[in-house]
């Protein structure tokens, strides 16, 4: 009897690693699958009730962290976020939100944005993913929307990401920071370009990689988006959309490696309200 | 365990719960630049008390839940969390949990398991950036949340199976004692 449930028990365990393995072989690389725009479809409604009822606990946390990173600093903004405490949970959430959809009518005169004829389409972070190995989040427009997939999104300070799967009312974006993402970019007035690409594990540094080592960058030039267009090929971003600043540049870094260290202006971290550019001309 | 459907629908509601929690508020806090991340540790708690077979399944069906939400490969994070669910199982069946520190512990080293499991997989696959060392910080600091979160998670979990525990102290004190020939 024992050894029977002993083998039931292998039987299962052997199951689910191959099942496991298979789901892996089959989905690994290629687009959402039936199952995943089911589920997805499901409790899409569900996800944006739980993330608006969870918004106030995630401000509470927040500023925890917040106050945690300020006691470092000096005792000017220790009091400083003393007195914001009183602020913090009550109100910071509306003022949150309209500073962030300020931000997002400023950047729509933007003349990158302008010239390029880009619908915006505003859209809520719903979800976040839990591992640094994948850096994307939900949010809830999708496809009904006008989402499409590829799509650039930004927030109110720049780049995010783009669009990497849509649902009818959801969709997931690739950040700047997940391994996969590679903007083309330039750095301003230099002109210099390069590639901008994450560093797995820091979301407070990317790489602009691939420079042209005979020309100069240093720290606090501003980062845009390339934006280029050839043979009816062009790139998924508008030319000049803000990705972020030059933080670290050495000349021995820019000789032997060809790439210079940016901080992304996008808080990658605390998104809550970003904008997906939607139809327009690329590139 | 005795695993009747309604308990089962316990493990479920558990499950997803968890799941949607930590997509719409563990992932989106940060205490020291880093989110916790709940669902190993929901895992050890359920193998811890279930056994490696409902840890097993318990976790090849929350990763499988999570990648279908997340729209990533599926696969990867159930692969992952069965194995730690199977190993919490295994724990709880090789040895008896005398010190409320177990739960906790196991927690913490079973997260950083799965999160150096997550990685591995995805360095097998190839990555296409460079790796920054501050993956160590958050892998050493979601253990250390893991340890914290460890032990409320699995009273918690343990008071919503109560009924399926058959070693529970508590359910064997309520018991009537068996008269032989009443």
């Amino acid at each position: 009897m024992y050894r029977k449930q002993v083998r039931r028990r292998r039987a299962v365990l052997a199951l689910l690693i191959v099942g496991s393995f298979v789901l892996l072989t089959i989905t690994y690389g290629r687009s959402s699958n039936g199952l995943q725009r089911g589920v997805s479809t499901i409790f899409s409604p569900v996800q944006s009730v739980s993330d608006r009822a969870l918004k106030p606990a995630r401000d509470l946390v927040d500023w925890f962290d917040k106050t945690f990173d300020a006691r470092g600093e000096n005792s000017r903004l220790k009091s400083e976020l003393v007195t914001a405490r009183t602020q913090a949970v009550a109100g910071q959430e509306a003022l949150n939100e309209n500073k962030q959809l300020r931000k997002l009518v400023e950047l729509d005169h933007d003349p990158a944005l302008a010239s390029s004829a880009y619908e915006e389409v505003i859209g809520r972070v719903t979800v976040r993913s839990p591992t640094v190995w994948h850096s994307s989040v939900g949010i809830d427009v999708g496809s009904s929307d006008g989402v499409h997939v590829d799509d650039p999104v930004i927030s109110g300070d720049g780049v995010v990401g783009r669009i990497a799967s849509v649902e009818g009312g959801s969709s997931q974006v690739m950040l700047l920071t997940d391994h996969e993402s590679a903007i083309s970019a330039k750095v301003l007035p230099a002109g210099v370009q390069g590639v901008v690409k994450p560093e797995v594990g820091n979301p407070e540094d990317l790489i602009l990689d691939f420079i042209d080592s005979t020309k100069r960058v240093h720290g606090g030039l501003t980062v845009v988006t390339a934006g280029w267009c050839t043979q009816g090929l062009c790139s998924l971003f508008p030319p000049g959309l803000p990705l972020g600043e030059v933080t670290k540049a050495s000349i021995i870094e820019q000789e032997a490696k060809e790439q210079v260290q940016v901080r992304p202006y996008a808080d990658l971290r605390n998104l809550d309200l970003v904008q997906v550019l939607t139809g327009g001309s690329r590139g | 365990m005795i695993l009747t459907g309604k308990i089962v629908a316990r493990i479920v509601a558990i499950c997803m719960l968890g799941v949607l929690l930590q997509l719409s508020f563990f992932s989106r806090v940060e205490l020291f630049h880093v989110s916790p991340d709940i669902l190993p540790a929901l895992i050890v708690c359920l193998g811890l008390l279930g056994g490696s077979m409902t840890g097993a399944v318990s976790g090849f069906s929350v990763g499988l839940f999570l990648d279908c939400l997340l729209v990533e490969a599926l696969g990867i994070s159930s692969l992952v969390l069965l194995g730690i669910g199977y190993l919490a199982g295994l724990f709880r069946e090789r040895f008896e949990i005398h010190s409320s520190l177990v739960p906790a512990l196991l927690c913490m080293g079973l997260t950083m398991f799965a999160e150096l499991g997550f990685g591995l997989i995805q360095l097998l696959f190839g990555l296409d950036a460079p790796l920054s060392t501050l993956i160590v910080r958050d892998l050493l600091l979601k253990s250390v949340y893991a340890f914290f979160l460890g032990w409320p998670m699995y009273l918690l979990v343990r008071r919503v199976l109560r009924p399926a525990l058959v070693e529970d102290p508590k359910v064997q004190r309520r018991r009537q004692p068996t008269v032989l020939g009443a």
